[in-house]
């Protein structure tokens, strides 16, 4: 119920419906002209099922209700059937109705518009012709039944079904056109309209004049009728015959034209007209429908037209693009026959051979061959033909490096490939082919290939050792004289892979890595002396570096470099450090430790044979009988050996004696000069920087060269040493040298270290502030500057650190 | 005793020492050979004769520690007494604390040590 309440029909249309419905009732009294029966042009019939037909078929209760309503209203005006007879008669109507419009819908596809043949002839045969057969049948029962005016069942049934047909014929196709333009616009251009006028009053005027009482004559509303069919098809025939029929039943209803007639042959001309106006109706119907589809076809023709039209030129369009997108391509097509013969070049192919395919024609040859042996490079040709032939018979695909000759008479190497395209079955319709111009990239190519090799050339022939390491410091390069110092395959990647670890010398190994590591992930230069094994396990000292190279951004992409053999040269530093060492030594007449073990020695040697002797002359003497004969000779050993000890402790002191034999003039600037020489490594190794501040032209003074370099030596250790502990201040060792009046030279050395705490206690023997000495270094000093005649003193300076001084006295020929 | 005159090698390149200890072992009652230099010992036809053998350390040319290693290998078991003048010379550890002597040193603990060499009552080292 809910559904048929949501389905229903707005009230307006239904309103109108009822009322149409009413009028249709009326329409059909009025011409109720057959005296006795009470039947004619039934026109609710054809509003009735053109309704149903259109509406939805759950609204169709509230149609065959607002039926009802009307035909009952329409009973009460004019019909006064008793109300059983006409609610039974309604009952067959709304039957009729709902049987028609079912049947039409189920056969012609919805919405029905009777635009086709198929669509009219299933409406006539299935509105106009079965669905009355119900309402005939109940209508006729029942005013058989209820004996109204009489009727038989016989009699009323083929008016009844006629009457119904004729208004379904006529009725719905105008109903059907009024729903279905109900909102739509008109659409004529003005001489539509200008036609339909003068269609409408010829129309008026035939059918005037075919209503002249000369049955046939009825007929020749049948050209305006068509007319109207044709030109304006469903729309023209519809309304066409509801003019006719209106202007029939006006006639007829007047008492003139050919149906009306007296009382015996009404019925006789009732049945006339309707079949007049179902056979006009059928026809005009008929010929709509053809015209429409006529009209639809051309229309479907000429819209065919347009898109084949559109069709051909689109492909005009990408056959144009395809044709200059083949000759615009920067690559030089072609295409062969599946016989192998050329059927096609692009036009940049054609502008490169400067000929077109045609022209190399040669009869006596195939074209193939022809303009192989035209633009193919002699060195070419046979093996491109050999080629290109070959892959025609197999079917393989071809590929093939090869020289073209230009226009202009230029070889130029092109790379070829070619495809072949086959059909359903397989079979191979055309060959497509491309050849590209590779002629600047092998040139490119070959110019850095010469490159690299005069590169990797230089890169041999360098006399050093040359190496290469990725960020990650994985050895990927070595160069051929480094390759065979390390007895290397330089191609074998996995050797050098792993070539880092066992070719650097065991005691370094770890330290290069520690500054390689530091190196890779920092981006420092390296810069490291090790030794390197060669081929024959020898180690070698090298001096390497290394460099990042880095690309725009500023990552490292590789690590460069070089390292180069100095061997020789360390060996040849060593060597001369070891004789600088002997040389220092043998100047510093050893140190202060070895001098008193070799005092010690030269004492020791005659006491233990002193000591020996003594017992061995004690036991001569003790013997029995004592031997005086031994036991002398061993006493005199011991008076000789006991000598010797006094002669080593007289040269001992002679050692620091005031004599001056071994003394010569010397310059005190070139001794500091050689001393700093003879130290220099000593110096650089506690980082210290000597300042000189020698005064030049200074007078040569008579002294014992090997002693007062012996006291330059230990002032300048007791000074590094005294600059052990600093740490942040710079180690400065200041050296000057200065007249020091008129007779007398002075020197200076002064450092930045802790000082003297105790400056007057520094000369007592034995006195050290240092864990490692005897204390006997600056008293030998002064002995040694005193037994010169000279002074030697310390003090502390004002800021930082001490200063030992010494004073020598000029000889008497310098002094003035 | 084995014998009644042992023979004792003294190597030393000091003259003085050389006779001084040369006269000692003979008051001893010791067969004294001398030589100036290890090498003069070891090209002598003495190396196969010899008891004991006390050597001086350090010596130009093939020293003390050299000459008894040479001997250990030549005449195994051989007792070698070695005497230094140069105190900054540790003593060796395989030494016997008898058998090194510091120069000057006491006579009568040189002869008792060749003694002690000689009758085998120290184990050899």
């Amino acid at each position: 119920m809910m559904r048929i309440w949501a389905h229903r029909p707005p009230l307006l249309h239904l309103g109108l419906f009822i009322a149409a419905y009413v009028l249709g009732c009326g329409f059909a009294q009025l011409l109720a002209i057959v005296p006795g029966t009470g039947i004619s042009i039934w026109p609710p019939s054809g509003l009735f099922i053109a309704t149903l037909v259109l509406a939805s078929r759950s609204s169709w209760p509230w149609w065959v209700l607002g039926g009802c309503l009307s035909e009952l209203f329409s009973n009460f005006l004019w019909f006064h059937s008793p109300l059983p007879a006409a609610f039974l008669i309604y009952v067959g109507n709304a039957l009729e109705a709902v049987a028609g419009a079912w049947l039409v819908n189920r056969t012609c596809k919805r919405p029905v518009r009777l635009e086709t043949l198929q669509e009219v002839l299933a409406f006539v045969v299935l509105a106009a012709g079965i669905a009355p057969i119900v309402s005939a049948t109940v209508g006729s029962a029942t005013l058989a039944w209820f004996g109204i005016q009489s009727q038989s069942f016989v009699t009323a049934w083929p008016l009844w079904w006629i009457g119904d047909a004729t208004g379904v014929l006529i009725v719905a196709p105008l109903a059907l056109v009024v729903f279905q333009n109900w909102r739509g616009k008109a659409q004529f251009s003005t001489a539509r309209w200008m036609e339909a006028c003068v269609l409408g009053l010829i129309f008026l005027g035939v059918a005037a004049l075919s209503m002249s009482g000369y049955l046939p004559f009825a007929y020749i509303i049948m050209p305006p009728l068509l007319w109207a069919a044709v030109r304006f098809e469903f729309k023209g025939a519809a309304v066409t015959l509801i003019l006719l029929a209106l202007i029939t039943a006006i006639f007829t209803v007047t008492g003139a034209g050919q149906f009306a007639g007296d009382p015996e042959s009404q019925k006789h001309k009732q049945i006339m007209l309707q079949l007049f106006l179902a056979i006009s109706a059928f026809s005009a119907l008929i010929v709509a429908a053809i015209s429409r589809q006529h009209h639809l076809a051309v229309l479907t023709l000429r819209q065919s037209e347009r898109s084949l039209r559109e069709l051909v030129e689109a492909l005009q369009h990408s056959e144009q693009q395809l044709s200059q997108f083949v000759n615009m391509v920067p690559v030089y097509l072609w295409r062969l026959t599946p016989e192998g013969e050329p059927n096609f070049f692009n036009k940049r192919l054609t502008d490169f051979f400067g000929l077109d395919i045609a022209d190399a024609d040669r009869p006596d040859k195939s074209r193939l061959a022809a303009i192989i042996g035209t633009v193919a490079h002699p060195d070419d040709a046979t093996s491109l033909g050999d080629a290109l032939n070959r892959c025609v018979v197999t079917g393989e695909s071809f590929s093939m490096k090869y020289r073209l000759r230009r226009a202009d008479g230029m070889y130029r190497w092109m790379e070829g490939s070619a495809e072949p395209m086959r059909d359903h079955g397989g079979r191979i319709v055309q060959w497509y082919g491309v050849s590209i111009d590779i002629d600047d990239r092998l040139h490119a190519e070959e110019a850095l290939r010469n490159r690299e090799r005069e590169l990797s050339l230089l890169v041999d022939m360098v006399p050093s050792h040359l190496w290469r390491v990725t960020p990650e410091g994985e050895l990927t390069l070595v160069n051929k004289r480094m390759a065979d110092f390390l007895g290397l395959d330089s191609g074998n990647k996995r050797q050098l892979e792993t070539v880092f670890d066992t070719i650097f010398h065991p005691d370094e190994a770890e330290a290069v890595w520690q500054v390689l590591r530091r190196c890779l992930r920092t981006g420092e230069t390296f810069s490291m002396n090790y030794r390197l094994r060669r081929a024959d396990g020898v180690y070698r000292w090298m001096s390497g570096r290394a460099d990042p190279l880095r690309d725009e951004s500023g990552r490292i992409v590789q690590w460069f470099g070089l390292c180069h053999d100095i061997d020789d040269r360390v060996h040849a530093e060593e060597a001369l450090r070891r004789a600088s060492d002997r040389l220092a030594q043998a100047t510093q007449a050893a140190s202060l430790a070895e001098l008193s073990a070799s005092i010690a020695h030269e004492v020791n040697q005659p006491l233990a044979a002193i000591v020996a002797n003594s017992h061995a002359c004690h036991r001569w003497l003790s013997a029995q009988p004592p031997n005086i004969e031994r036991a002398k000779i061993t006493a005199e050993r011991i008076t000789r050996d006991a000598n010797s000890a006094a002669d080593v402790v007289g040269r001992i002191r002679a050692l620091f004696s005031h004599t001056s034999h071994a003394r010569s003039p010397d310059d005190v600037n070139r001794l500091i000069g050689e001393v700093c020489r003879l130290m220099a490594d000593e110096i650089a190794a506690k980082d210290i920087r000597i300042q000189r501040d020698l005064e030049q032209d200074l007078p040569s003074v008579a002294l014992d060269r090997v002693q007062v370099q012996q006291v330059f030596v230990n002032l300048i250790r007791n000074g590094i040493e005294a600059m052990d502990s600093v740490e942040d201040d710079p180690r400065v060792l200041q050296i000057c040298s200065c007249r020091d009046g008129r007779d007398a030279i002075r020197v200076e050395v002064r450092d930045t270290g802790t000082g003297f705490r105790d400056p007057n206690r520094v000369f007592e023997p034995f006195f050290t502030t240092k864990q490692n000495g005897m204390g006997m270094g600056l008293a030998i000093c002064r002995s040694i500057i005193e037994s010169h005649g000279g002074r030697l003193w310390t003090t502390n300076n004002e800021t930082r650190g001490a200063t030992v001084a010494f004073r020598l006295p000029l000889a008497p020929s310098e002094a003035s | 005793m084995l014998k009644l005159k042992s023979v004792v090698a003294i190597v030393d390149d000091d003259k003085r020492l050389l006779e001084s200890l040369e006269d000692l072992l003979e008051s001893a009652g010791h067969v004294v050979r001398t030589f100036a230099s290890a090498q003069a010992l070891l090209d002598s036809d003495a190396v196969p004769k010899i008891d004991c053998l006390i050597t001086d350390i350090g010596m130009p040319g093939v020293d003390g520690f050299e000459l008894q290693r040479v001997m250990r290998q030549r005449r195994p078991g051989l007792p070698v007494i070695m005497i230094t003048g140069r105190h900054e010379i540790a003593e060796p550890p395989q030494a016997k604390h008898d058998w090194f002597f510091r120069k000057p040193f006491d006579g009568r603990a040189l002869l008792a040590a060749i003694g002690a060499a000689l009758t085998g009552k120290e184990d050899r080292p």
